[in-house]
């Protein structure tokens, strides 16, 4: 074999011979050399050596007619003119894996005439390109961007994404100043409180006081507008929430410290009004941080449905729009392709990969009079399939239509710190007047007793109270992430502490969803070369498996090429080397060639012969994952109801049942029925966890209350769901039970403590016991007690 | 010590700490730091050719809007 050499544009190592010299450089395929002249040409060679030893991905040249991106249609939906007058697109650019990739797409486009401006964010891979467009055309810009071997699509910046990050960026603002303003305002609190112990004289403190007001203006005004505009919509819809009791609290000490301040006697309080903005601030902010975009969800379907599909008519094979394709049209689906619309066979057969819908990775064999449904991809069939039904109702557009609804349909479960809130902020509300009243017509002077009334709504202003909630959830929250476990929201923790159902996907959540290989029998030593060269030309997932088995068996193992390779569907591989024939597949593909063997066994078997002559047999069968059986009887001990949904037939699914302890399972389960299933429950009053990994699970991801998905699960799924597992482990899931109930047990806490702190302080108030001192001691002690009970509990998980 | 030295450093102090923060605020509305991977590059890459393509580049914008005139 000779040696291994790399390829002078993507970097990635072929043998020699399989190569193409051109000059000194030598090129893994005709993309990668084509891309190369093209940087040549351009004056681009630096991008090699700014890229340094990062591997590319080949450019493909399977991309779709670049003219559409001319089409009116397309304009008006993607392209919006900027205040110049030029033309601006949203584009997601794909292929980007360095720094120096991004520099050579700006670099490439900023050479073309009429390109204004080309800004590539490395971090999402998201490019806004402005130019003009009477000079050059998007296609041609599209053209570029393919030409150096990446790919771009359009997305729609306007929708909720760019609301999305326009929201994070004004928090961010806000939080900027007010964080500022604190830190400044404590250390002129710290002279103030130093000199109420040691005498300081009434103008050194009007001074201090002054400029406390000075610092104190903007967040309250700037930084405290969220809570202004939160009481306003609060009102308007007759909801006394938490803002509400934020915004009058620091409004009205607010006011009596300036008071304060201009009469020159008492206690000024604007360290508090400046504390307790910036400490609610800070828990919505992360809140807005964590906010998950649907919008970048359904972009992303989008993707995965090609426009186009070929159809066959007068004999010729004709590209038409999906949408224009009717009930009786043949469409011509060849291996590799998605299956866009649903249909029966009338020519070809072949396996299908309907993961997609089931989950199970077991290819699917179809032939003639067979149904193919939308959705699933053609692992090696070359088909032509007559259509039953239009996109419009086809079993992939009603996937994505159940999906968008199911987004926004989301059920909340109320959170228990603002249910109480409403009821607390009125009460005090109602108290401070009527203590304001009670001593007013008791009778005091007016002052007198708009102070006590003050006092009473200063004492209880709600700091211990707005931050039991997001104290308890941020350490919730550190010690998930610190597990592997991401809440993609604050809130969810609480919503999952309620949970009384858990639903479980088998394939790739309780099962590692991959065939594995778990005995290998070889009768003849043979070199693994040629086994491994013939699976790995394979898409088929028992293939895969047995490739990526033999190289961890094997590292550096080389491949050659065949003379012949024929791919037989449903059966496996035939090949052909320098005269001898090898054999890879099923028992059906050794029936065939009249090989005859009595190996019985459960698992799924994969044959190798050489020559008529079987030299090893691979026994491959999906597995369970660690720690499945412990985490169902701790559901059970805490007395969450399981139930396991499946896509796989019967006879699997009560094997991994049986084993692992459900008692409750469905099999044969589509999609639709998933989410049928979750919406049942929640008809019976059920608050639902589900977990999934793949694409036939998103409905149900989306519908229940929290859906969790494994971290190695598909795109979409990771998008829908709540809760993300970074290491796919069933421990992390149990952890995560475990976390959310400890944090919503702290919320409770938190919230007991700042209540009875209020039962004591507020009487006193009211009794006009309070002097500014007790005031100010007792805000920070209560606030304290808060931050250190959740503290203790994360003390508690450190130590087990 | 009188308390106009007092009021003095606090004024001074507060404004030029304003002063920071309004440079910082105006960064983020300009958006310097929505990429911080850009961010942190721009340092590593930007040589005499960036700064050249840069003003090229307003400049080429310059002469499209005086050529181009869309309505």
């Amino acid at each position: 074999m000779s040696d291994k050499i790399k390829c002078s544009h993507c970097q990635l190592e072929f043998n020699q011979d399989v190569m193409i010299k051109d000059g000194d450089h030598f090129f893994c395929c005709n993309g990668c050399q084509g891309v190369y002249h093209l940087l040549s040409d351009q004056g681009l060679e630096s991008f090699y050596q700014k890229a340094g030893d990062v591997k590319l991905t080949p450019p493909t040249q399977q991309y779709e007619d670049s003219s559409n991106f001319n089409a009116p249609a397309f304009y008006e939906r993607f392209i919006k003119t900027d205040q110049d007058g030029f033309s601006k697109v949203s584009l997601i650019i794909e292929g980007i894996h360095c720094s120096a990739c991004v520099w050579l797409n700006e670099k490439a486009l900023h050479k073309m005439e009429g390109v204004i401006e080309a800004n590539i964010n490395f971090t999402n891979n998201k490019a806004t390109i402005v130019w003009a467009d009477d000079v050059v055309k998007l296609s041609e810009i599209i053209d570029m961007i393919r030409a150096i071997g990446y790919n771009a699509y359009p997305y729609d910046a306007s929708l909720q994404e760019a609301h999305a990050n326009k929201e994070r960026k004004e928090y961010y603002l806000r939080l900027a100043v007010a964080i500022f303003a604190s830190m400044n305002i404590m250390w002129v609190a710290v002279a103030q409180y130093a000199g109420y112990f040691t005498g300081i004289t009434q103008d050194v403190k009007t001074i201090l006081n002054i400029a406390e007001g000075v610092l104190a203006t903007p967040v309250l005004f700037y930084s405290g507008w969220v809570f202004f505009r939160g009481a306003y919509f609060g009102v308007k819809s007759r909801v006394v929430n938490m803002d509400l009791l934020v915004a009058t609290g620091a409004t009205l000490t607010y006011i009596y410290s300036i008071y304060i301040t201009i009469a020159q006697e008492g206690e000024a309080y604007f360290d508090s009004v400046s504390m307790i903005i910036t400490f609610v601030l800070i828990g919505k902010f992360l809140e807005v941080l964590s906010k998950k975009n649907a919008a970048d969800t359904l972009d992303i379907i989008g993707k995965h449905i090609p426009s186009e599909v070929n159809i066959l008519r007068d004999q010729r094979i004709v590209s038409v729009k999906l949408a224009d394709v009717v009930v009786g049209d043949i469409v011509v689906v060849s291996s590799g392709e998605k299956v866009l619309l649903d249909g029966e066979i009338i020519k070809g057969s072949g396996s299908f990969d309907e993961s997609n819908l089931t989950g199970e990775s077991e290819a699917i064999y179809k032939k003639e009079g067979d149904f193919v449904i939308s959705g699933t991809v053609s692992i090696d069939a070359d088909i032509h399939f007559k259509t039953t039904k239009d996109f419009e109702h086809s079993t992939l557009s009603n996937l994505v239509t159940l999906l968008e609804s199911a987004i926004h349909k989301k059920p909340k479960i109320e959170q228990i710190a603002n249910r109480l809130s409403n009821h607390f902020s009125t009460a005090i509300l109602a108290l401070s007047v009527l203590t304001f009243f009670v001593w007013w017509l008791w009778p005091h002077n007016f002052e007198t007793s708009f102070m006590i009334g003050i006092s009473v709504i200063i004492i209880a202003c709600p700091c211990a109270l707005a931050l039991a909630t997001p104290v308890a959830t941020l350490v919730g929250l550190s010690l998930g992430a610190k597990r592997g476990i991401l809440f993609k929201e604050a809130a969810q923790l609480e919503t999952m502490a309620k949970v009384d159902t858990l639903v479980l996907d088998k394939t790739g959540t309780l099962t590692v969803g991959k065939p594995q290989i778990v005995d290998a029998h070889t009768y003849e030593d043979f070199d693994r070369v040629f086994l491994y060269s013939m699976v790995k030309g394979s898409r088929h997932p028992v293939a895969k498996s047995l490739a990526e088995y033999i190289r961890s068996e094997y590292e550096n193992i080389d491949e050659i090429v065949f003379d012949t390779f024929a791919q037989l569907p449903a059966l496996g591989i035939e090949t052909h080397y320098q005269g001898k024939q090898y054999l890879g597949g099923n028992a059906k593909l050794l029936e065939r060639y009249n090989i005859t063997t009595d190996f019985q066994s459960e698992n799924t078997l994969f044959y190798f012969a050489i020559d008529g002559e079987i030299v090893a047999i691979y026994e491959l069968s999906d597995s369970i994952k660690e720690g499945a059986k412990e985490l169902i009887s701790h559901m059970a001990k805490q007395g969450i109801d399981v139930v396991m949904l499946t896509g796989d037939n019967e006879q699997t699914a009560t094997k991994v049942a049986l084993t692992v302890g459900i008692k409750q399972f469905y099999f044969e389960q589509t999609p639709e029925e998933k989410s049928e299933f979750i919406k049942k429950l929640h008809e019976n009053g059920k608050t639902v966890v589900m977990v999934g990994d793949g694409v036939n699970d998103i409905l149900a991801l989306a519908l229940a209350d929290i859906g969790i998905v494994m971290g190695s699960g598909s795109d979409i799924a990771i998008d829908v769901s709540d809760v993300v597992l970074l290491n796919d482990s069933l421990r992390s899931l149990e952890d995560a039970f475990k976390i959310s109930r400890t944090t919503f047990g702290l919320i409770k806490q938190n919230l007991g403590i700042s209540l009875v702190y209020n039962a004591i302080t507020i009487p006193l108030a009211m009794a006009g016991y309070v002097i500014p001192l007790v005031a100010a001691i007792s805000m920070s002690v209560s606030s304290l007690l808060v931050v250190g009970n959740s503290m203790r509990i994360r003390l508690k998980w450190t130590k087990s | 010590m009188d308390s106009w030295v007092i009021a003095m450093m606090l004024g001074a102090s507060i404004f030029l700490g304003a002063l920071a923060l309004f440079a910082f605020l105006w960064a983020i509305k300009n958006g310097q730091f929505d990429d911080e991977e850009k961010f942190l590059n721009a340092a590593k890459y930007d040589g005499v050719d960036e700064l050249n393509d840069a003003v090229n580049k307003e400049l080429k914008k310059e002469k499209l809007k005086k050529e181009y005139r869309p309505e």
